[in-house]
């Protein structure tokens, strides 16, 4: 089951304390930039959680 | 690196040195006022995130020393009017140790190799070649014609022609000379030359008798701040030489369960933080080598899978003469 990310808690690479670090962790291209905003792309996720695990505001969470 | 002091009767101080700190999160586990926070370790493990990976509350903390006492790797101190509680007879001390016995040591460098953590300090002095050979050489640079042909097939790297461009014309420019630093007396040179330019004798298994033994001389230690007991060089060592006292002693595994499985190549975070190289992924799993795991439990803290589990069944940590200090320390084991 791929993630989904809140949008009312995501940072949005701007606002992110890390600009985007689940862009960054994530090695699967599961989690990508598009137009200057994080989006996902089910099909690569690996359910490793990593994500999850590691977002500063909490907006990721299991689909 | 933080250093937090507060005056009062005494002078008490907590330092925290992010060079040593493994980010296994035992200080946070013990500390009584939940005064420090272990932070994103795995983000901090890949260069994503420039931070400590602890921190701490000063208005909170109140001094005491626990986590300076647990922490096994050196990473945190309390001193007291200047002097470490780690120094004090009454305070609880790790009986670990990192040592290499130098009557041993034969200088190979292997553990200087395999320490992941820079902790071995090397340095060896081998013996000059020059004094492990006898013979004579000598070149006739009448003869020669500087066609290098010696200088590129010596082995040893002996021959150095140097070339003047300007005046090669009339061999002025040129020259030929040997190392006799570097010349094992081979003949390699005076076989190849085409001008019969080279005169070279061997006389190294004429004079064995008096050609001394080569030794090799050195010095090795181990850093013990910086030492976090995984004991690869201990393993390495060919001679036996080295003695690694680890902190814990127990099992670290590996429990997948429905959905809560090992995504070791997508995630391998237990792999990017243990600081004792002792996790790989083989066949997509994470497995620990436990020889070379200290148990510190940093890769439990980041499975974002939730399935390390770090069982100690003993510790070196002795001397606890406080009882609630002993119930905080012992949680550290038995689980």
């Amino acid at each position: 089951m791929p993630v989904k990310i809140d949008e009312n808690l995501c940072g949005h690479i701007d606002n992110c304390p890390v600009q985007g670090l689940c862009i960054k962790l994530c090695e699967q291209g599961a989690i990508i930039e598009e137009d200057g905003d994080v989006k996902i792309v089910p099909e690569n996720c690996d359910d490793c959680d990593l994500c999850i695990q590691n977002c500063p505001n909490q907006a990721i969470s299991k689909a | 690196m933080f250093n937090i002091e507060r005056a009062g009767e005494e002078s008490r101080k907590l330092s925290y040195n992010n060079k040593n700190c493994v980010s296994c999160g035992i200080c946070a586990e013990v500390c009584p006022t939940s005064s420090l926070r272990l932070g994103p370790i795995v983000p901090i493990a890949r260069g994503l995130i420039e931070m400590d990976p602890i921190s701490v509350n000063e208005d909170s903390c109140v001094f005491c020393g626990l986590c300076s006492v647990a922490c096994p790797f050196d990473a945190l101190s309390l001193s007291i009017d200047g002097v470490s509680v780690k120094e004090m007879e009454n305070y609880p001390v790790w009986d670990t140790e990192c040592d290499v016995n130098d009557d041993d040591c034969i200088y190979c460098g292997r553990c200087y190799t395999v320490c992941p953590q820079d902790s071995i300090i090397f340095e060896r002095n081998l013996p000059n070649p020059a004094d492990l050979v006898r013979g004579e050489i000598s070149i006739d640079d009448e003869k020669c014609i500087y066609c290098s042909f010696c200088a590129d097939l010596c082995p040893a790297g002996a021959i150095i022609i140097k070339n003047n461009p300007a005046s090669s014309v009339d061999k002025l420019g040129n020259s030929i000379e040997v190392d006799l630093d570097k010349c094992i007396f081979c003949g390699v040179c005076k076989r190849v030359c085409p001008e019969d330019a080279i005169r070279q004798v061997c006389a190294t298994c004429m004079y064995s008798d008096e050609i001394e033994t080569p030794e090799v001389t050195g010095e090795v230690f181990i850093d013990d701040t910086s030492c976090v007991s995984c004991s690869w060089c201990s393993e390495t060592c060919p001679e036996d030489a080295i003695t690694i006292t680890k902190p814990f002693e127990g099992t670290l595994d590996l429990v997948e369960e429905d959905e809560k499985v090992c995504k070791g190549d997508s995630c391998h975070a237990c792999q990017d933080v243990c600081p004792c190289n002792a996790v790989t992924i083989v066949d997509g799993k994470s497995v620990t080598n436990l020889t070379y795991c200290n148990l510190c439990g940093a890769c439990v803290t980041a499975c974002p899978q939730n399935i390390r589990v770090v069982s100690r069944t003993s510790m070196k940590l002795g001397n606890i003469n406080s009882e609630s200090w002993n119930e905080i320390l012992n949680g550290l084991i038995g689980k």
